[in-house]
């Protein structure tokens, strides 16, 4: 077959025009789910929590309540009798831990759960949208429906906080999703309905952060650098902390005020806005892959009738 | 016995208590257990002082009670009965106004059943029914007769009269131990009977008395009966866990046990749960009101395991012996540090990687040798072009 | 000329099913029977796995590193069609067979991975997507590459083999050629562009785990040196496989076209390594190179692999010895697995104080994917034309019984004379 330079051009024209109307058609119908977004904002009606270091006693009430209210089978592993488990794990989606340095001067205990982020990088990661932020009150939950299973909440979470049912075949991703049933019925989550002190309270995040700031100003030095955390830290949680010791010494991870979703993820986000690059990419390639294959199978029917052997593709 | 003295106000209990000659200073003790059995949820009780009790209690006229036994061992009319002092038991007599008991009336035969029904049209309507045993139903309920009626029906009959049902322990809750497998005699507790009766349960093996007196009383002079569980037990009662306000809950804290009848720890007093103490998964008050007026009679306070007979699912369903989940029991002291140590290293999971590594690596290192003396062979007999000039 | 890999040829005159074929064999059934273990224990039982460490080796060694080991179909590809390097197209079946095996075994594997596979089919509905997801990406990308193009630009050797066994039918297959090489370039354009972006997502994933991995590795342009190592350790496992086939059963080599692979590898791997220590000077992470840390030993340690993978890159160029250019495809190839591998495994810090290892059935049934793709692989090149060797093989491979029926009736002798030129 001979190929005039006329053919050439018309057939390169052609593989590109369908290559882009094919780009653009994969393109509009991704339109829907990949396009590039501005990161997550405070909700107007954002509940929360706040824990108060200063308050908390360490009496663990709301270790079981949380337990009860969320149908959670006691965790005995520790010594096979009481319920008392040594981490967050799939029966535990709330724990009181110690911090207690050498000297022993200067312990503080800490509430561990989910911090519920402005921004979650659980939720960006999420492949089906199994992890999902409730748009009214930013509650971050899961549903089972949705999840594969892949424990990628697991690895992105800077807080370490979803925790995975290691046995049996059903498994299920266990993290704090704020009694979100006792929301829905008006009330508060479990947790801080039963706590004596008071040292973990619900609100509107607004409210709490007034009241964490008015505690701020009330004692002077009392609290750890006249810090909340979780104001701005890794683009703002829902569940807020104060703290008479370093966060760090809690087992709070050092973010920057970016969420990690708007950190990392910012270019990924670009490079496949409305897909464009690669629906570009692809309608550049074809052309030059068109443009070299007519000279390949040129060569190989050139071949072919060479060496008599029937040609490869 | 029904009573046919003078006025309205001769009926008080106060009236009877005095025309009995009961001292006023036993009355006040009385109220003042009361006080004690039932610290929240009655009416009766939430008051200042046990004068003020007694002054409410004074007032009432005695309330009309007609007990009736079924398939029963009598152990709930003795724990009414078998106080420490002789007069405590005549006293609760005195207070209430017991019309129809077959154990403690002389009565018999056609007599009894005269007083029954006596009892039953007299006070139609008022009086308050005490179920003591459970209800045989099998073979339309032949096996207990009560003059020559099955017991269902005597139930039905009397049941249809009373102003509100007390089931008194737990065959008559919920049929107790002659219902426990394979039940031949089909026993079933009140509630299964009769539906349209304000029912409460007061199970136990035997109940606190002071638990009846308290019902039978804030009906009485309150005209109301006690919030109950879903269990139709009366919550001031019923509301707590044995476990959470057992006397030995510091040793199970502290992980001290009894392990076998009459070891050390069981003379120690230590915890009783793995002795299968259901007293973790059993609701009821036994922990802090004591049987007989003495402190520590009560079934752990004399070192022996709770059945959990105030349960339906627990006593006479789950062997003695056998330990209960724990679920709710606040944990023991001692924390999780904030930094905590996860996963572990098999000594044969290293080794097969190990294993595999080298492996690999050794089977790598020999292919790359091997090409040197396959090409030095190849190229000066066989093949001269085929290493070294290559193809131009 | 016998020195040259001119078409691709069935590996002839050796047996499918030999020892290390039921060794391997052996070792995928156990494979299969853990995994039938995993499926109803879970995979606490199973594997080494644990909250801090939710990812094992079945995603960081058989998906992260495999496909990038089986990225030669799209390196190699796009060095081909893309930049016309012609002298690679004998080599294509080859390098497109290992992709196929590498990404079939890694999504095999990834289900078994997965704790709840059942919910994967939300992949078929584009809406229900998370579009931002890179593991999204990852997911739906890799199984669509691995199940439509793949598949399709390794299904040429299987019409040719019908071609020549069943004669009745080759007019069919004929057309059926004739179609397929119509739509050839479209699907090959999505071959090569699918795979950048998911080796890119590979990359991405660990994006979004943020500081949880030593700075030494995580920056913005992760993605990018992961397309990257790609693509150098592709044409390395191509270049070593082949080496290694050829070794094994004794073919021919063909020095050009290997050297000319080491030219791309060389350059890819020298400008990689520049650019990767350039983003780390730039983000101010330089000195943490030198601390008497575990990180700083495993930097230098892939360092060190790239650097010597690359001077032996050179010195085999020059010296054009199958034992050098094996050697320092090994390197080179094993520079990419481990800079593949840290970002979720070594580098990766969960948290204090927790560790993992996998468990025996982890790495047994790791082990039992790799097998089932070898097996692939032997049972392939014996069966169908994928290994390149010289048109003489292809005559001589005529006279072995098993593949008789391929030598074309038709060629005039003349034609033969002039094959063997």
């Amino acid at each position: 077959m001979t190929m005039t330079r006329r053919d050439l051009l018309t057939k390169i024209a052609i593989g590109s025009v369908s290559a882009v109307a094919a780009g653009c058609v994969t393109g509009s119908a991704l339109t829907g789910v990949v396009h590039a977004e501005e990161p997550l904002k405070v909700l107007p009606e954002a509940v929360g929590m706040l824990y108060d270091a200063t308050r908390c006693v360490g009496c663990k009430t709301c270790v079981i309540a949380c337990a009860e209210a969320n149908n959670l089978k006691p965790d005995t592993s520790a010594d096979g009798l009481h319920q008392a488990p040594t981490d967050l794990n799939a029966f535990t989606k709330n724990i009181i831990k110690l911090y207690k340095p050498a000297s022993g001067e200067g312990f503080s205990y800490v509430k561990q759960q989910c911090m519920h982020c402005v921004d979650p990088a659980c939720v960006a990661g999420c492949s089906f949208h199994a992890l999902t932020k409730n748009p009214k009150n930013g509650v971050v939950s899961w549903t089972s429906d949705k999840c594969s299973g892949c424990r990628y909440c697991q690895i992105v979470c800077p807080y370490h906080v979803p925790r995975f049912q290691w046995e049996g075949f059903n498994p299920l991703i266990v993290k704090c999703e704020m009694c979100k049933e006792r929301l829905a019925d008006g009330k508060e989550p479990a947790c801080t309905t039963v706590c004596p002190t008071r040292a973990v309270i619900y609100g509107r995040r607004a409210d709490l952060l007034a009241e964490a700031k008015t505690r701020i100003k009330e004692t002077p030095g009392k609290y750890y650098l006249d810090k909340i955390f979780g104001e701005e830290d890794g683009g703002g949680t829902q569940v807020l902390y104060l703290s008479h010791v370093s966060f760090d010494l809690l087992g709070f991870p050092s973010l920057g005020k970016e969420s990690v979703p708007e950190k990392f993820l910012k270019w990924q986000k670009r490079a496949y806005s409305y897909m464009a690059v690669p629906v570009l990419l692809y309608a550049g390639m074809v052309t030059v892959i068109r443009r070299n294959w007519a000279g390949h199978e040129e060569h190989m029917e050139h071949e072919e009738k060479r060496t008599g052997l029937r040609s490869q593709l | 016995m029904p009573n046919h003295d003078g006025n309205e106000k001769d009926q008080t209990i106060a009236a009877h208590l005095k025309r009995c000659g009961v001292s006023r200073r036993s009355f006040l003790q009385l109220c003042s257990a009361l006080m004690v059995t039932a610290p929240v949820g009655l009416a009766l009780t939430e008051k200042a002082s046990a004068l003020e009790v007694a002054q409410q209690i004074g007032r009432t006229k005695r309330p009309s009670v007609i007990w009736l036994h079924f398939q029963d061992c009598t152990g709930c009319s003795e724990t009414l009965l078998r106080t420490s002092q002789p007069d405590v038991a005549d006293l609760i007599l005195n207070v209430i106004s017991l019309d129809y008991h077959e154990t403690l009336m002389v009565a018999s035969g056609h007599q009894a059943e005269l007083t029954l029904n006596q009892a039953v049209k007299d006070n139609a309507g008022k009086f308050v029914l005490v179920v003591e045993g459970s209800i045989p139903t099998a073979e339309q309920g032949i096996y207990m007769k009560l003059a020559g009626k099955p017991a269902l029906q005597v139930l039905q009959e009397v049941g249809s009269q009373a102003a509100a049902i007390i089931a008194m322990g737990s065959c008559a809750s919920w049929g107790g131990v002659p219902s426990s497998g394979p039940n031949p005699t089909g026993a079933v507790g009140v509630d299964s009977i009769i539906k349209n009766k304000a029912i409460i349960n007061l199970p136990g093996c035997p109940p606190n008395p002071y638990n009846l007196l308290g019902v039978v009383l804030e009906f009485a002079a309150m005209g109301k009966l006690p919030k109950l569980d879903d269990k139709k037990r009366p919550l001031f009662a019923y509301d707590r866990l044995i476990h959470d306000h057992c006397p030995r809950r510091a040793h199970f804290d502290a992980g001290r046990f009894v392990h076998s009848f009459g070891d050390d720890g069981h003379r120690q007093g230590y915890c009783l749960y793995k002795m299968g103490c259901k007293g973790p998964a059993t609701h009821a008050g036994c922990s802090t009101r004591h049987f007989n007026e003495i402190p520590d009679v009560w079934p752990i306070g004399v070192g022996s395991p709770c059945v959990g007979c105030t349960e339906k699912e627990v006593a006479f369903r789950v062997p003695i012996f056998q330990t209960v989940d724990i679920h709710g029991a606040t944990p023991p002291e001692g924390y999780p540090l904030v930094r905590t140590q996860t996963g572990t290293l098999g000594a044969g999971a290293a080794a097969l990687a190990g294993l595999i590594t080298g492996a690999v690596g050794g089977a790598a290192w020999t292919a790359s040798r091997s090409f040197g003396k396959a090409d030095s062979a190849e190229t000066t007999e066989e093949n001269p072009d085929l290493v070294g000039k290559g193809d131009k | 000329m016998k020195n040259r890999w001119q078409r691709s040829v069935p590996i002839h005159g050796v047996p499918v099913f030999t020892k290390p074929f039921y060794a391997l064999g052996a070792i995928t059934l156990s494979c299969v029977v853990l995994c039938i273990y995993r499926v109803v224990f879970g995979l606490g039982p199973a594997s080494g796995m644990n909250d801090a460490y939710s990812w094992g080796i079945w995603k960081t060694f058989n998906v992260m590193v495999l496909t990038g080991l089986g990225s030669g179909g799209f390196a190699i590809g796009v060095a081909a069609w893309v930049f016309n390097k012609k002298s690679f197209h004998t080599v294509m079946r080859m390098a497109l067979l290992t992709s196929f095996l590498s990404y079939a075994s890694g999504m095999t594997l990834l289900a078994i991975d997965v704790g709840r596979p059942w919910n994967l089919y939300w992949m078929l509905f584009p809406w229900k997507w998370n579009g931002h997801s890179p593991l999204l990406e990852v997911m739906v990308c890799m199984s669509f590459y691995a199940m439509v193009p793949l598949l399709m630009e390794n299904i040429p050797p299987v019409l040719e083999r019908a071609y020549y066994t069943h004669p009745e039918k080759r007019a069919l297959i004929a057309k059926a050629e004739s179609i397929m090489k119509r739509f050839y370039p479209y699907v090959i354009g999505t071959a090569y562009v699918l795979p950048m972006m998911h080796q890119s997502s590979l990359g991405a994933l660990m994006l979004l785990a943020g500081d949880r991995v030593y700075p030494l590795w995580q920056t913005p342009f992760l993605p990018l040196m992961y397309v990257w190592v790609a693509g150098y350790m592709g044409f390395a496992a191509v270049a070593g496989t082949l080496l290694l086939c050829c070794l094994v059963w004794k073919r021919s080599i063909d020095l050009k076209v290997l050297v000319d692979m080491c030219r791309v590898e060389a350059w890819l791997l020298g400008s990689w390594v520049v650019f990767r220590l350039t983003d780390i000077i730039l983000r101010d992470a330089a000195g943490l190179m030198f601390r008497a840390d575990r990180f700083a030993f495993l930097f230098w340690l892939e360092m060190t692999l790239a650097a010597v993978g690359f001077g032996l890159l050179l010195r085999a160029i020059k010296t054009r010895q199958p034992g050098d250019l094996f050697f320092a495809n090994l390197i080179t190839a094993s520079a990419g697995m481990l800079y593949r591998f840290s970002p979720s495994s070594f580098a990766f810090i969960a948290r204090p104080g927790a560790i993992y290892f996998p468990s025996a059935i982890e790495i047994i049934i790791s082990l039992g994917f790799v097998s089932a793709a070898i097996m692939g692989y032997l049972y392939a090149v014996k069966t169908f034309a994928i290994l390149p060797a010289s048109n003489e093989e292809w005559t001589a491979m005529t006279t072995d019984p098993q593949f008789k029926s391929f030598a074309r009736p038709e060629v005039s002798a003349a034609s033969m004379a002039a094959a063997h030129d």
